[in-house]
């Protein structure tokens, strides 16, 4: 559990010192990529709790799930169809339902 | 504690990229809120290169206004300067006065002429209607300019060196209720002469015509100076 959590602090360290911004035209689509990843890594997480983590199933999920997000609201957005919302909808239901998890094999264990 | 035995590297791995983008949009996030919305901006922008464009039509019209205008006012300023000389026929709202000797005969031992039209009686008509606010005046077809004379010649009367006799007629333009109202004031002018008998018929009308200047001006003496302001 050490191991993620310092992965993250770096993570965010590296993303505050770096000179990459994101463009306002980009900014609906990157936080629709990070609440993607937000879940995948959730879902790895619970993944790992229940002992049926699969790493290429996890790297790829992670990565897919990111792209089509964004990809999708792009489409959205041309096509005039609000997917945004969709996509955090369903990304943000997952996230809890991932995190109810969590948290009973957190209690259980 | 959770502990996680499977995947913790790629775990890890996907952490550092999620904290690495979480901080990004953390940033984007707070620099978006501390400038102004882009909506907000392209609004802005439009406006200004409306603005622009209404300054520069603006800037056009005063331009063509200035190259223009100088001949317009000037041509303007020429027609009130011929006008206010008497070198143009005028005409407007105004009064018809027609003056005429006394039909009372003098008596005996009386001067006969106080039963008489003379300059003077004509000048404070004349003066009176200037007073009152008439911008043009002609008596007997002679338009009143700035060095006519109204003088006696004998029986007659002379208006720029020409010769009448009576009655006269008085053109003025002016507004013809003041002009009226002046002449026939308690004490006026018109009830002075017409102690004498003497016939003065004053007439309002809508439309007073009268004429121009006919002679020619011919300065002799007088040239133009320059202005005070100017020397020194």
């Amino acid at each position: 559990m050490i191991l993620p959590i310092a992965a993250l602090i770096v993570g965010i360290l590296i993303g505050t010192f770096s000179p990459i911004s994101i463009p306002q035209e980009y900014a609906k689509l990157f936080s629709v990529a990070l609440l993607a990843s937000l879940d995948s890594v959730f879902g790895g997480l619970r993944a790992a709790a229940e002992e049926k983590f699969d790493n290429t199933v996890f790297i790829s999920g992670f990565f897919t799930n990111a792209l089509l997000a964004a990809v999708l609201v792009y489409i959205g957005d041309r096509l005039g169809i609000d997917l945004y919302y969709v996509a955090l909808l369903a990304f943000g239901l997952r996230i809890f339902q991932n995190l109810a998890i969590i948290r009973r094999y957190f209690l259980t264990k | 504690m959770l502990s996680i035995r499977q995947g913790q590297v790629s775990i890890a791995l996907v952490c550092m990229v999620l904290g690495f983008m979480l901080a990004v949009q953390f940033r984007t996030t707070q620099d978006s809120k501390s400038s102004v919305s882009y909506q907000r901006v392209e609004e802005l922008s439009q406006r200004l290169l409306q603005t622009e464009k209404e300054r520069d039509g603006l800037l056009d019209e005063v331009n063509r206004l200035k190259t223009t205008s100088g001949q317009e006012a000037q041509s303007q300023e020429l027609a009130d300067l011929k006008m206010g000389a008497g070198v143009v026929p005028v005409e407007g709202q105004g009064i018809t006065i027609t003056i005429d000797d006394s039909k009372t005969k003098s008596k005996a031992g009386e001067n006969p002429n106080l039963y008489l039209i003379h300059d003077d009686d004509l000048l404070k008509v004349i003066n009176e209607l200037k007073a009152a606010g008439a911008e043009a005046i002609s008596i007997n077809e002679q338009r009143l300019i700035a060095t006519s004379e109204i003088r006696c010649a004998g029986p007659t009367l002379s208006v720029n060196n020409i010769r009448s006799a009576p009655p006269y007629e008085i053109k003025a333009i002016g507004d013809a209720k003041n002009l009226e109202n002046a002449l026939k004031m308690r004490g006026g002018v018109v009830e002075t002469l017409q102690v004498w008998g003497i016939q003065i018929n004053v007439k309002p009308d809508a439309n007073v015509h009268v004429p121009a200047y006919k002679s020619t001006f011919h300065f002799q003496f007088m040239k133009a100076a320059a202005e005070d302001g100017e020397k020194q």
